[in-house]
């Protein structure tokens, strides 16, 4: 599924945390301070390390590492449940909150994961969700 | 020079707890939350001896409880006038708010002040508990016990742990729960029953689970002259901390509880005791992990070693270190504001030798710590202890 498809597959929880490349590639879109280049995710609208507010938007990596995670059987009626929810560790310092696209017998801690997009539950009106996921690598 | 005995070298005060009241944790839906909340208050004043007169200042701690819920609940006890500050910091609002009414005697501000913990949780009718949807890993998911169980896993896997250790500590919680009359589950499980349970967010089963519900609780602190005065054994407070959670967007040890760690040694430096000091303490076991990363953030063992130490017996009823007799979080009920106070309810009891057939023996030193928050990029948004002393 790319970004362009999830006009049909749903509609994305947020716009600002994940975009495509030309090939149509999911990327995960985080801030970097122009100022001391500290690094944020979600781009943040204000530094913490040094309050500058000049904070460029780079791509960042589609591939890491899965710290954690837990088979969530029990949430709000917006998610489909059951659904494997991580923390991936990127190669730039940045720790990632993300649902985990694949049956937890295949999910495992330290997994090499890479991003892709997914519909991951349905908004108010039953409209499908979707999101950036990772998925093992 | 004349020497003020209640005056400690820093120039704070004497802080004692001189009464206490705690209704049972449980399911209220039909009560509002101020009729939930006054009979504690009300138990709390009649213990101290003391009259509504004498109150200087409310501190009211609730999460979710909305606007000006102290001064609902002390209305109907015809308590109005002084000041009444209600207090939002999460699972950590009526420790906080204990803090800053310890504050408030300490410093001589006030000498008599009611402490509240309130909740109702029912009016959100189950399930888990509605977290801040402007939070980013909120709107990706995030649930509290997926939090817990990602700490858990990853301890799982570092540490080696197994389910059926980790269940364990849902068994030794309601072995106490057990024995309280003011828990919200007064019933034993079986290691099976919980490895059994309908799953959560794995690998925890819902006995891995704080269950939600209602409930209320209050202290009265007051100087210590006043304290002394008074004719029920009063229990001095020797520590007193709010600290929050360290944001990063980068990596963290999850099987750490920095936060806590943090503010256990903030606590004991102002106790002037240590981990070795303690006979007795009520900690945060929102899940069961978490209780065995307490005992190794409090100093209780080291790093690892929480299985070791709750297998020992150690942390159970007749052990050298009972935590969470009351059955904590798992078992009294986790109504998430009234925690903190329902914490020092308990220890305070248990000082005054009047905790009935969960006390510890003759214990003197007590804890009680109540953290919480699920917000992106922190351990936990707030954590607070409290250390007590007969």
């Amino acid at each position: 599924m790319t970004l362009s498809d999830t006009s049909t597959a749903g509609h994305l929880i947020s716009d600002r945390l994940v975009t495509t490349d030309g090939s149509g590639a999911p990327r995960l879109l985080a801030g970097r301070c122009e100022s001391c280049h500290a690094l944020s995710f979600p781009r943040a609208d204000v530094c913490g390390d040094c309050l500058s507010t000049d904070i460029g938007t780079i791509e960042i990596a589609s591939q890491g590492t899965l710290y954690s995670y837990s088979v969530v059987h029990q949430a709000p009626k917006t998610w489909k449940v059951p659904y494997v929810l991580g923390y991936v560790d990127l190669p730039e310092g940045l720790r990632v909150l993300a649902h985990i696209d694949a049956p937890p017998s295949e999910v495992a801690v330290d997994a090499k994961v890479k991003l892709s997009l997914g519909v991951v539950g349905t908004d108010s009106d039953g409209a499908p969700l979707s999101t950036y996921t990772f998925v093992p690598a | 020079m004349k020497v003020d005995p209640d005056m400690s070298m820093n120039g704070l005060r004497d802080v004692c707890v001189v009464g206490t009241g705690l209704i049972p944790f449980g399911k209220y839906p039909d009560k509002t939350l101020a009729d939930i909340g006054w009979p504690a208050v009300r138990e709390a004043i009649q213990d101290s001896g003391l009259s509504t007169r004498d109150i200087g200042a409310v501190f009211c701690g609730t999460a979710l409880g909305g606007m000006l819920a102290g001064q609902r609940l002390m209305t109907k006890l015809g308590v109005s006038g002084m000041p009444i500050i209600n207090v939002e910091n999460a699972c950590s609002s009526s420790s906080s708010a204990l803090s800053l009414a310890w504050l408030s005697i300490a410093s001589g501000q006030n000498d008599v002040v009611v402490v509240i913990g309130v909740e109702k949780l029912t009016k959100f009718g189950g399930g888990v508990l509605p977290l801040e949807r402007e939070d980013w890993e909120v709107n990706q998911g995030m649930v509290m016990p997926a939090l817990y169980a990602m700490r858990a896993r990853r301890y799982m896997h570092e540490y080696g742990l197994t389910r059926e250790q980790l269940s364990q500590v849902s068994v030794k919680a309601h072995d106490h729960g057990a024995l309280n009359p003011n828990a919200q589950i007064r019933k034993r499980v079986s290691l099976d029953e919980v490895m059994a349970s309908r799953p959560v967010a794995d690998p925890f089963t819902l006995w891995h689970c704080c269950p939600t519900g209602d409930g209320a609780a209050a202290v009265v602190l007051a100087a210590g002259d006043i304290a002394r005065r008074s004719e029920i054994r009063p229990v001095r407070i020797v520590a007193s901390e709010v600290t929050s959670g360290l944001f990063t967007n980068g990596y963290r040890d999850m099987t750490w509880a920095e936060l806590t760690a943090r503010g256990a040694k903030l606590a004991y430096e102002m106790a002037g005791l240590g981990p070795e000091d303690l006979d007795v303490a009520e900690v945060h076991d929102a899940f069961t992990i978490a209780e065995l990363m307490y005992y190794e953030a409090f100093g209780l063992c080291e790093q690892g070693g929480g299985y070791a130490l709750l297998s020992s017996g150690a942390t159970s009823l007749g052990g050298a270190i009972p935590v969470n007799p009351s059955g904590g979080l798992l078992s009294r009920g986790h109504p998430i504001g009234a925690t903190g106070v329902a914490q020092a309810v308990e220890v305070t009891r248990q000082l005054q030798d009047r905790a009935g057939g969960h006390q510890v023996e003759g214990a003197r030193v007590g804890l009680t710590h109540a953290t919480g928050g699920g917000i992106a990029g922190v351990d936990h948004g707030a954590c607070s202890i409290h250390i007590f002393v007969r």
